[in-house]
């Protein structure tokens, strides 16, 4: 305590400076030789003896006020200030090299704080949820794939009354549902995230309705009244005033729901619900074990870890394979931290970045030691000359540090300008799903880390120039030109090793964003089976609770299609339940008949309905038979249409029109095949195109109360979706219309590789740019080196071309043995990013070549100047020099 | 002078502590004269030991000094003990005296333990 309290005092002073205490101090000198003159006098010396006995004992004034001022401040803290404000003067007396440094550093410094910044908002910070680390998602294990999935809801009943380490666990499902807010001609229809509860959920986050209450367990029950209760951003945009919420009725599902309760601003879990439902106004859970319709959360005992929890868990999955061996096979459980849940997604790829952003630092690392050591050596004659006049060595190696913080250290404050400005890019340029990137920013953490990699940063690049000094021959140094004193092989070698290094590492970030590029560039080639361009989507959703209801649907369809191709400018119009990315159901399908006692591991479909002409209107062509038409009706005999896939795994070498196929979609009923249309990958660009059955509407009118109305048109998007929510309310005012182009949708199907891609190719070219700009130093240092023995060449006869070709050739073994390094570490690392690409191997021979290409030309447009200086080197001055 | 000896630094401070305690407040070249004396003149305190130690203990707070006027009329500056002071005087006084008859036990000859 008293020592810290001595501490301020010292630290005060030193910033104080000390003068009052210094004058205090000689006062006080003063009069302690008064006071001894004094004494002296009274024992019987005369003046003059009394005076110089007293003198004498006083002692050295000087060393004491030394020894007091050691004391008064912070002694090292003094001298590091002075050494800091003589580097600051060195550094802006030569302001090219300064900026320049800076500049280097604040962008490695920059593009770290800003990853760091990210990072740390995504992965690192807890969830905004009380005791967030006991928060797990509990999950289906497929044991043979390793694959989490989600859970059927016996076996969730099982796992809920059988383990002992939840406090709480409960199952929910959500969808983007339909809803509407207030009745009639004043209704807001929308597509909110919807999630269907049951008990125990909110509690596993610890958190309870802001306005209003949870839910009873009368409204929980199965046909019990329901109700509903609303994120805080719901009840404001729908009620303006989050309390009128409360009583207000919505419609969901064909039910009018209460809401009860409005959650604290800034819950909406899961994927940001807007509604949670009672999971009982479904009616009963789906009591199949192979129905894995739900998803699981829940809160861990206090004082139980997650290996405790998955040990239970585990022993509960195997008891019910042994009891369910027809539904449970292969099937275990996991129990995941809800944190490491949430990022799975993106935890590989934001830590790829932060080592890639590392990289790029320690290139800038790099550059900078080889600037220092330029400059180390030019400073060779004032460095002899203070070590000549007293100086010790390592008081000099102490100011060469110095000098590299304080560089550091501006390059910090620069640094910190880019980070907000990356941070700021990374956040509008990510994917929307990325969890919790929009609290991202630069705070105290983010400035405290770029203060602790910039110190760490002038270690790295400063060691070198410091300990060179150390080497530096005083006399030598005084008697010699300053160009052959800082010579020496082991200097020359260090430089271009580090240039070595520099090539090295950006071959490895290139070759990792080669790939990626030429990853994206092949999912952008997919061809998915449909014609994207100009097709404006409409997703909607007729309410309905029955048969009667749904043909409701039929009708707002068929009304609407007409109305809307007769707008300037519409090609085509119709309607379906699956566009790429998104399927709406699949299942298991039989042909010819339907048989007694079915194997229910056979071959599955996915389900679509559509309109006729939504072949025509996304572009997928008809192989043989027959389009729908308004003939398929739900009286007339059923008709399907299948595609390319099905036809070749169920019918191969037959002909399917004619032929009778059954599936499980909404009836029984047999539909006679009339057609076989191309395939379409329905799960986006990076799977595989699969079975599918398409059905016409008019004879499945319940999956077809929920359709996309695609349009294709040569109308502006914007100019058509007016109209098209104009003529939708006119016909029923309750269906809610969430409006997109088919190329915005895909385009987020590929939205997490191009932010990846993207990012990645920055960090590369930068690294590209930084290894040009070290290769440039190099080569221009041995350029002057050399200008003596290039000038003896040129006397003796070479020509320019010879010396080019000699300079050139020098910078060439720089970047081969950089290139060669650069491949083994991109062997090694590009291997991490195999999960990450698509249609090219990590070891693809064209994108290394292409890396070779690259990083060759960086090379050499980086040496070519100092080569045509080379060229231009006169051989009598270069000879006289000597 | 030969035969006196340095102050040891460890054990200025425990004298500059005692010293004010016995005189109250007392300036510099009083403190130093004081010590020199009570060791019966034979250790010698110079400025450049006793300054470094008077400003750690005013820095620790166990000190204070204000400037005032000598008994001969002179300005000088007086130190003098805090309460934190007057503590900490009494645990050194006490480690102090445990240390040497610590050391007394070892050095006195003959009475051996059995």
């Amino acid at each position: 305590m008293r020592g810290i309290r001595a501490w301020f005092l010292r630290l005060r002073n030193f910033f104080s400076g000390g003068k009052n205490a210094e004058q205090d101090f000689a006062a006080e000198m003063q009069s302690n030789l008064q006071l001894h003159i004094d004494e002296n006098l009274r024992r019987g010396m005369s003046a003059e003896e009394a005076r110089r006995e007293a003198l004498m004992r006083l002692g050295g004034i000087a060393q004491t006020e030394e020894m007091v001022r050691d004391r008064r401040s912070l002694p090292w803290l003094e001298s590091f200030a002075q050494d800091f404000r003589f580097a600051s003067r060195m550094l802006l007396k030569n302001p090219g090299f300064t900026i320049t440094a800076v500049l280097i550093l604040a962008l490695g410094i920059g593009a770290n704080a800003a990853m760091f910044s990210v990072v740390r908002a995504v992965l690192l910070r807890p969830l905004a949820y009380s005791q967030p680390d006991r928060i797990v998602r509990v999950a289906t294990l497929w044991t043979k794939s390793g694959h989490q999935g989600q859970v059927s809801a016996p076996d969730f009943h099982d796992w809920h009354d059988q383990s002992t380490a939840f406090e709480h666990m409960a199952i929910y499902a959500n969808y983007e549902m339909p809803i509407s807010v207030g009745t009639g001609a004043n209704a807001i229809a929308e597509f909110p995230m919807a999630t269907a509860i049951s008990s125990d959920f909110f509690e596993c986050f610890g958190i309870a309705p802001a306005i209003g209450r949870e839910f009873t367990s009368d409204e929980l029950k199965v046909g019990g009244a329901g109700a509903v209760i609303v994120s805080y951003g719901f009840a404001v945009r729908s009620f303006a005033e989050p309390q009128l919420a409360i009583g207000k009725a919505v419609v969901a599902d064909g039910k009018s729901l209460d809401i009860v309760g409005v959650m604290p601003p800034g819950f909406g879990f899961p994927e940001k619900t807007d509604v949670w439902l009672t999971e009982g106004i479904f009616g009963e859970e789906t009591p199949s074990r192979s129905a894995h319709n739900y998803r699981v959360v829940g809160k861990l005992k206090d004082g139980v870890d997650l290996a405790e929890a998955q040990t239970q868990m585990t022993a509960i999955g195997s008891r019910l394979e042994a009891q369910y061996p027809d539904s449970n096979k292969t099937k275990s459980v996991a129990v995941t931290r809800l944190r490491d849940f949430l990022v799975s997604d993106y935890r590989l790829t934001l830590l790829v970045m932060l080592a890639a952003v590392g990289v790029v630092l320690l290139i800038a690392c790099a550059n900078l030691a080889n600037m220092l050591l330029a400059r180390a050596v030019g400073r060779i004659r004032e460095i002899a000359i203070r070590t000549a006049i007293g100086a010790g060595r390592g008081r000099i190696v102490r100011q060469l540090v110095t000098e590299s913080v304080a560089l550091a250290l501006f390059a910090a404050l620069v640094g910190v300008l880019v980070a907000y400005w990356g941070v700021k890019t990374m956040v509008a340029l990510a994917p929307p799903d990325v969890p919790r990137l929009s609290e991202a920013g630069i705070d105290g953490g983010v400035l405290l880390f770029a203060l602790a990699i910039s110190l760490l940063a002038s270690l790295v690049f400063g060691l070198a120039p410091a300990l060179q000094v150390l080497r530096v021959d005083i006399n030598s140094a005084l008697k010699q030109s300053v160009r052959r004193a800082g010579g020496g092989t082991l200097a020359d070698r260090l430089r271009q090793g580090l240039v070595v290094a520099e090539i090295a590492l950006s071959v490895v970030l290139v070759a990792g964003a080669g790939l990626l590029v030429k990853s994206l560039l092949a999912l952008q080639n997919v061809q998915l089976g449909i014609t994207s361009e100009r097709i404006v989507m409409a997703e909607t959703s007729v309410p309905s609770t029955d048969l009667d209801t749904a043909k409701r649907g039929i009708r707002f369809y068929s009304q609407l299609q007409p109305e809307l191709r007769a707008f300037p400018g519409v090609h085509n119009v119709a309607a379906t339940t699956m566009v790429p990315g998104y399927t709406s159901s699949n299942g298991i399908y039989f042909v010819d008949h339907l048989p007694t006692n079915f194997d229910i591991t056979g071959p599955n479909a996915i389900f679509t309905v559509v309109t006729p002409a939504a072949f025509a209107t996304m572009g997928i062509p008809l192989r043989t038979g027959r389009d729908f038409n308004d003939g398929d009706v739900y009286d007339a005999p059923f008709t399907a249409v299948i595609n390319d896939a099905l036809a070749r795994r169920t019918f191969p070498n037959q002909d399917p029109i004619g032929r009778m196929i059954f599936c499980g979609l909404d009836s029984g009923k047999g539909m006679k095949i009339v057609g076989v249309v191309g395939n379409v990958r329905q799960q986006g660009p990076t799977s595989e195109p699969e079975a599918e059955i398409y059905m016409p509407y008019l004879q499945h009118p319940q999956p077809a109360t929920n359709m996309r109305v695609i349009v294709r048109t040569d109308a502006e998007p914007g100019a058509i979706t007016a109209a098209m929510r104009e003529k939708m309310r006119v016909i029923s005012p309750d269906v809610p219309a969430k409006f997109s182009t088919m190329e915005q949708a895909l385009s987020e199907n590929i939205a997490a590789p191009r932010f990846r891609t993207l990012l990645l190719g920055i960090f590369a070219g930068l690294a590209v740019c930084l290894a040009l700009a070290g290769v440039y130093g190099v080569m221009s240092y041995v350029v002057g080196q050399r200008a003596n023995e290039i000038g003896l060449r040129m006397a003796l006869g070479a020509s320019p071309g010879e010396i080019l070709r000699l300079v050139l050739r020098q910078a060439l073994v720089l970047a081969g043995m950089g290139i060669v390094i650069g491949f083994a570490g991109a062997a090694a690392v590009t291997r991490l990013l195999a999960s990450m690409l698509f249609g090219v191997k990590p070891s693809d021979p064209a994108t290394y070549a292409a890396v070779i290409g690259i990083v060759l030309a960086a090379a050499l447009l980086a040496s070519y100047i100092p080569a045509r200086r080379a060229m231009r080197v006169d051989p009598m001055v270069a000879l006289r020099y000597e | 002078m030969g035969e006196k000896t340095d102050v040891w630094q460890g054990t200025l401070a425990l004298m500059v502590l005692k010293t004010l305690e016995m005189l109250g407040s007392l300036h510099g070249y009083g403190i130093a004269r004081r010590i020199e004396q009570t060791s019966g003149d034979l250790l010698s305190v110079n400025y450049g030991t006793l300054y470094p130690a008077l400003l750690k203990l005013e820095q620790e707070g166990y000190i204070d000094s204000e400037w005032g006027v000598s008994d001969n009329k002179r300005k000088a500056k007086f130190y003098r003990l805090t309460r934190a002071g007057r503590k900490q005087l009494a645990r050194e006084a006490k480690e102090w005296g445990q240390t040497t008859a610590i050391l007394a036990r070892f050095l006195a000859p003959g009475e051996e333990q059995s």
